[in-house]
């Protein structure tokens, strides 16, 4: 067995992926797993680049690191009460494992007869894209030049740097201490 | 593809109005900083000055006076400066200019005066006039959301009272799930053209009708999903839920502005999309686009609805926040004449109309609520306007003028729009709604007029402050109410040039 330097790359990216996922179902503590959510998020765009999906990868941190897993966070800072788990598993945990084991199966056996076509059927296989050219690996630079190409979507970009100032001032108007408010007094 | 644009293959001049007035909002915003809390008149002053220069540099290509840049395209298409993009600036601006006039008193008298407070005007103006013109999807959408997010943060801008915040919080929430409906029916949209653009939807949708092809189901979707988002910020029926608490709630400045111009906004981006875009998308092969029946059907809803919970109103805000609900509805009788293709521009022009008559009228009458209200939000019942006519006579007038066109009674600007809309709907075609229109016109003359009544043939202690400011943008939207309808040919002459059909 003969590992190369993507392979080796490959494996820690997905024991990355698998341990953060084994450690959201087994914490404890509500908000460590949500962030080994995000740990198990990067590994997956770890495996992206590998791919040479850079822009997958972006799309990846941003979207899933950047916005979803910091909303589920709030979520949970927001509701106290449920951030420590008596414990780990409750009654559902025999069918849970039962359906992730089904799901799992599912997947080998979907996957498994085109692993021959993919090129990696075998463990001293390139875990990269065997044939780069079949990704559209610019798309990253060609989102950038459309943005601020003035025949495309540099009217939207600059309005939504705009659009993002005002929510900006807002949000400041919003949390800053209001210094009138000591004259009102009694709203509360 | 790179290089360095020059500023005419961008034909930035023809976006004059809208790239000074984005300028100078963020100019006013650093100047702010250096004007003292006490002084803030200086900046409600400045912002006066720049709606002002912007309303000229509309007025200009308006009037046949100037033309800005080289022909009507701007940003490859992205960008449409026409004679309804005007109108529409005209239009906000205007209601800004009424909206900084009613808000600068009234935020002393909250104790908010802060420059925030214009800036953020400014910018949801920007919004509204980027709708007007907007010559692609992913403009409308950026648009909005200019438009709307700083009407969530000014609803919220008499913190720390609850009923701000509040309405401030629901408006926001049910917004951004509107949004959310907006961005799906685009992405829909997208699917089925495979363009964002407004000419190339019509194309596409040209070829799409003459092959019968099955993405006509997409496009419908799209279409739909497009309505609900577009309908949430207009207020029609039934995506209208929030309208009363949040115009209820919000400071009454910020409702007399964003009452308006959330409904310009809204109702410039539907006759785009739906008049320009999507007017050929007829599936039986007629002339009657086939969103036409679903935007009908909604007028009428929100016509009855709207008009028959106003009567039962004892809330000044509530009242005229059904009373808005009443007259999207109005509106959106012209969107759905617009849908019959020979009469589209027609009917472009009627909404126009509308929304001008609108912008003085509504304006008007929430000025008019903010001059009886008192420090506290209190006193915004119907029994504040009673025996208003021996105590302030003018403001009772022009109270009686705001009312008798919002009703649509002749002589006033009301009238006129009503008259154009249903002009528009009866050539269309669409003689039962028109027939609907006129009946609930009738039914919301009994609580319009009643207010009248109250003013006039009922005694009570009746109180109201009208700063110099206040008194100023309630006498305009009155003399702007009674010139346009004494003169109706002002609108039509304004409008008269309004064309959106592409092709041939």
């Amino acid at each position: 067995m003969e590992l190369t330097a993507e392979s080796i790359v490959f494996l820690i990216m997905s024991a990355i992926t698998l341990g953060g996922g084994l450690l959201v179902v087994s914490a404890r503590n509500l908000f460590h797993a949500g962030l080994y959510l995000m740990v198990s998020l990067l590994g997956v765009a770890g495996l992206f680049v590998l791919l040479s999906a850079p822009f997958l990868a972006g799309v990846q941190v941003v979207v899933y690191i950047g916005a979803i897993a910091i909303l589920i966070i709030l979520a949970i800072m927001l509701t106290p009460s449920v951030t420590q788990l008596p414990a780990i598993f409750n009654r559902q945990w025999a069918f849970n494992l039962a359906l992730a084991a089904f799901f799992f199966v599912l997947l080998v056996s979907v996957v498994s007869p085109i692993m021959g076509e993919l090129g990696v059927d075998a463990w001293n296989a390139d875990f990269t894209q065997k044939n780069p050219a079949d990704v559209p690996a610019d798309s990253i630079v060609n989102l950038g030049k459309d943005l601020v190409d003035p025949d495309k979507y540099m009217l939207p970009f600059e309005v939504a740097s705009v659009l993002l100032m005002a929510a900006l001032i807002g949000a400041v108007l919003l949390v800053s201490p209001d210094k009138a408010k000591a004259d009102e007094g009694g709203e509360d | 593809m790179s290089g360095v644009p020059s500023l005419s293959d961008l034909n930035l001049a023809a976006t004059l109005p809208v790239s000074f007035l984005a300028l100078y909002a963020c100019l006013l915003m650093i100047v702010d900083l250096f004007v003292p809390r006490t002084r803030k008149h200086i900046t409600a002053g400045l912002t006066m000055l720049g709606l002002g220069i912007a309303l000229v540099l509309a007025l200009l290509p308006l009037a046949g006076a100037a033309r800005f840049g080289d022909g009507e395209r701007a940003f490859g298409g992205m960008y449409i400066a026409d004679s309804f993009s005007d109108g529409v600036n005209v239009i906000v601006l205007i209601t800004a200019l009424l909206g900084v006039m009613v808000a600068y008193n009234y935020l002393d008298r909250i104790q908010r005066q802060r420059g925030e407070y214009y800036s953020l005007l400014l910018f949801t103006t920007l919004g509204v006039m980027m709708m007007g013109a907007a010559g692609d999807l992913v403009v409308v959408f950026v648009a909005l959301e200019l438009l709307s997010i700083p009407l969530y943060i000014l609803s919220g801008f008499r913190r720390p009272q609850e009923a701000s915040e509040e309405s401030a919080l629901k408006y926001f929430i049910l917004g951004a799930f509107a949004s959310g409906f907006l961005v799906y029916g685009i992405a829909l949209i997208y699917g089925a053209t495979g363009v964002t653009d407004f000419e190339g939807i019509w194309a596409a949708v040209e070829e799409i009708v003459a092959e019968d092809a099955s993405s006509k189901y997409l496009l419908l979707v799209g279409a739909g999903l497009l309505l609900v988002g577009l309908g949430f910020k207009v207020a029609a029926v039934p995506f209208h839920m929030w309208t009363p608490d949040v115009y209820q709630g919000a400071p009454t400045s910020v409702v007399a502005y964003m009452s308006v111009a959330a409904k310009v906004g809204g109702f410039a981006a539907l006759v785009r999309v739906l008049g320009s875009g999507m007017v050929n998308f007829a599936l039986d092969g007629g002339l009657v686009a086939a969103w036409q029946d679903t935007v009908w059907l909604i007028a009428a809803l929100t016509m009855i609805l709207g008009n028959f919970v106003a009567i039962v109103q004892s809330d000044l805000k509530r009242l005229l926040a059904y009373s808005s609900i009443a007259h999207a509805g109005y509106m959106l009788i012209g969107v759905a004449a617009a849908g019959s293709a020979p009469v589209a521009d027609e009917a472009a022009r009627a909404v126009i109309m509308y929304l001008m008559a609108y912008a003085f009228t509504n304006v008007g009458a929430f000025a008019v609520v903010i001059a009886v209200e008192r420090d506290d939000a209190s006193n915004t019942g119907l029994e504040s306007m009673r025996g208003l006519a021996v105590k302030q006579p003018l403001l009772a007038a022009s109270m009686a003028i705001f009312m008798f066109s919002l009703t649509g009674i002749p002589l006033t600007a009301g009238f006129i729009g009503k008259w154009f809309v249903f002009k528009a709907a009866i050539a269309a075609d669409l003689i039962p709604v028109a027939v609907v229109g006129v009946l609930t016109s009738l039914i919301s003359a009994f609580y319009y007029l009643r207010i009248v009544w109250y003013m006039y043939f009922e005694s009570g202690e009746s109180e109201a402050h009208v700063p110099v400011p206040l008194a100023w943008a309630i006498s305009i939207a009155a003399v702007g109410t009674l010139l346009l309808g004494i003169f109706p040919y002002l609108l039509s002459d304004m409008t008269h040039k309004i064309t959106l059909a592409f092709g041939p």
